[in-house]
C-alpha cells in the first residue's frame, strides 16, 4: 500500500509530492476508484510524516476520512478526526477534521452534533481566511438546522453562505451560473426555497427553485437535483399545482431509485402519492402509499389508509 | 370519495400527537425514546414548532398503533358538531341499500344545486 522509503522525495520537495499525490487521489476518487485513491493518500501520509510535518500528516488523514465518511464506511475514522481537533493542530488541518465530523454526522442524522462541528469548522475557517470553505461550513449548518426544524437560524446560515461564495463571473445577471461554484451556489439556493416553502413564501420558493433545479441538471448533480425535484414538489403541492408536483416528484423518484437513495424514494413516492390524492385521483394515490407502505412499512398494513385520509404535511420535514 | 376528501382536510398537528400520546399514557421521555428522537424536540413537536421526517412520524404511528376509526373518533369529537354527529349516527344505523339510496339523493340534489347555481348567474 505505501509508497517504499526509496522513493521519498527530498525534504525541499515535500509539499508539491504531497499536492501531486493528493490530487491524485481527488481523480481516483472522483472516478469512483477509491481503493486506488485511499492508496495515494496513504503514500501522501507516509511522505508527510517522512518529512516531519504533522499538519500535512493531519491533511491525508482528513482526506481519506473524507472519503470513507461519503461512502458511508467511516465511523473508525472519527475518533482519529476527534484526536487533530483535541490536539489543536493547524487552522486548516482543524477545519478540515471538524468538517468532516460534521458531514459524517450529518449522512447519518444527528443533526445536532453535525451543528456543533459545523460551527468548530465554520470557526477555523475564518482563521485561514477561505470565504469558499468558509461558505461549505455555513451551507453544513444550513443543513443541519434546517433539519432540526430551526429554519430562521438555516435561513441566516444559507444567506451567508451564499454571500460569501465566489460570485459568478457576469456579476450583472445573478443567475449567471457558468463558473465551477455554481453547482453549490444551485444547492444553496434550492435549501433556502424549500425553507421559504415551510414559511409558505411560496413565489420566493419557487423562484428559488426552479432556476436551482435547472443549474443542478446541466451540471449533472444528480442527487442535488433529486432534492431539488422534491423541494419543487413539495411548494407546487401547497399551491395545488398537482400535475407539477407529480412530474417533478416521479422524476425524483426515478433518480433516487437509480442511485438507491433510499430516504429520496420514500419521499418521492409520498409526494407523488399526495398530489394524486390532492388531485382527486384516489385510486393513484393508494397505489402510490401502498407501494411506499410496502417498501419501507411492511409491518404497518394501515398506513396506506392513515395517509390517504390525513394530511400531514404540516408535520413532516423532506430535509429531517 | 366525497367523504374521503371531506376527512382528508383534516391535518396531522403537533397537538393531535400530544392527544395520541397522552392517550396512551406515555410520557414525552418514554416516546421520544422509543422513536429515537430527543425529549426537547418531542415536546417542540407537540408545540408545533418540530418537524420530523417520514421515516419518524411513521415510527410514531407505529408506536401509537393508531387506527383510522380510533383516529377519526377523537377527530369526529373535536370537529363535529353534535348535529353532524347525529346524521352520521342514523346514517350508519341504516340498512345498506336504504345508505346507497340516501347517497344517490345526495348526488341528485348535488347536480340539482350546481344546476340552480349555473341558472343564477
Amino acid at each position: 500500500m505505501s509508497a517504499p522509503r526509496a522513493d521519498l522525495p527530498p525534504a525541499g520537495d515535500l509539499p508539491e509530492a504531497f499536492r501531486e499525490l493528493t490530487r491524485a487521489a481527488r481523480v481516483e476518487a472522483e472516478a469512483g476508484r477509491f481503493a486506488a485513491a485511499l492508496e495515494r493518500l496513504a503514500q501522501a501520509r507516509e511522505l508527510a510524516a517522512a518529512g516531519g510535518d504533522q499538519d500535512l500528516v493531519d491533511l491525508a488523514s482528513t482526506y481519506r476520512a473524507a472519503i470513507l465518511i461519503e461512502r458511508r464506511e467511516g465511523e473508525a475514522e472519527i475518533p482519529r478526526l476527534r484526536a487533530i481537533l483535541v490536539r489543536n493542530a493547524g487552522p486548516r488541518g482543524c477545519q478540515f477534521a471538524a468538517y468532516n465530523i460534521a458531514r459524517h454526522y450529518e449522512l447519518t442524522k444527528n443533526f445536532k452534533k453535525a451543528v456543533f462541528y459545523a460551527r468548530i469548522a465554520l470557526e477555523r475557517s475564518l482563521q485561514v481566511g477561505d470565504p469558499a470553505w468558509s461558505a461549505k461550513c455555513h451551507t453544513m449548518l444550513g443543513n443541519g438546522l434546517l433539519a432540526d426544524s430551526h429554519l430562521e437560524a438555516a435561513i441566516g446560515e444559507y444567506e451567508a453562505a451564499l454571500r460569501l461564495m465566489p460570485a459568478p463571473t457576469a456579476v450583472s445577471d445573478p443567475n449567471d451560473d457558468s463558473d465551477e461554484h455554481a453547482a453549490a451556489r444551485a444547492t444553496i439556493r434550492a435549501n433556502l426555497g424549500y425553507c421559504r416553502a415551510l414559511q409558505g413564501r411560496l413565489a420566493e420558493s419557487l423562484a428559488l427553485l426552479y432556476p436551482a433545479a435547472r443549474v443542478l441538471r446541466r451540471f449533472g448533480v444528480e442527487l442535488h437535483e433529486m432534492s431539488a425535484r422534491l423541494d419543487l414538489s413539495f411548494a407546487l403541492l401547497q399551491l395545488e399545482r398537482c400535475r407539477e408536483a407529480a412530474r417533478h416528484a416521479r422524476r425524483a423518484l426515478a433518480m433516487a431509485e437509480s442511485a438507491d437513495d433510499r430516504d429520496g424514494a420514500r419521499n418521492a413516492l409520498y409526494l407523488l402519492a399526495e398530489a394524486a390524492n390532492l388531485a382527486g385521483d384516489l385510486a393513484e394515490a393508494r397505489r402510490c402509499f401502498a407501494r411506499l407502505q410496502q417498501i419501507f412499512y411492511p409491518q404497518q398494513p394501515h398506513l396506506a389508509d392513515f395517509l390517504l385520509a390525513v394530511d400531514v404535511r404540516k408535520i413532516i420535514n423532506l430535509h429531517a | 370519495m366525497s367523504t374521503v376528501q371531506k376527512i382528508r382536510q383534516v391535518q396531522l398537528v403537533g397537538r393531535k400527537i400530544r392527544q395520541l400520546r397522552k392517550a396512551r399514557n406515555l410520557t414525552q421521555t418514554e416516546l421520544s425514546a422509543r422513536i429515537g428522537i430527543q425529549q426537547s424536540d418531542l415536546s417542540r413537536m407537540e408545540k408545533g414548532e418540530y418537524r420530523v421526517s417520514l421515516d419518524t412520524l411513521f415510527r410514531i404511528l407505529a408506536t401509537f398503533e393508531v387506527s383510522i376509526g380510533e383516529f377519526f373518533d377523537s377527530v369526529a369529537r373535536e370537529s363535529l358538531t353534535p348535529h353532524d354527529i347525529a346524521l352520521i349516527h342514523n346514517f350508519n344505523n341504516l340498512p345498506h341499500e336504504a345508505q346507497r339510496e340516501v347517497e344517490d339523493f345526495i348526488a341528485f340534489k348535488k347536480i340539482q344545486t350546481g344546476e340552480d347555481e349555473r341558472s343564477a348567474s
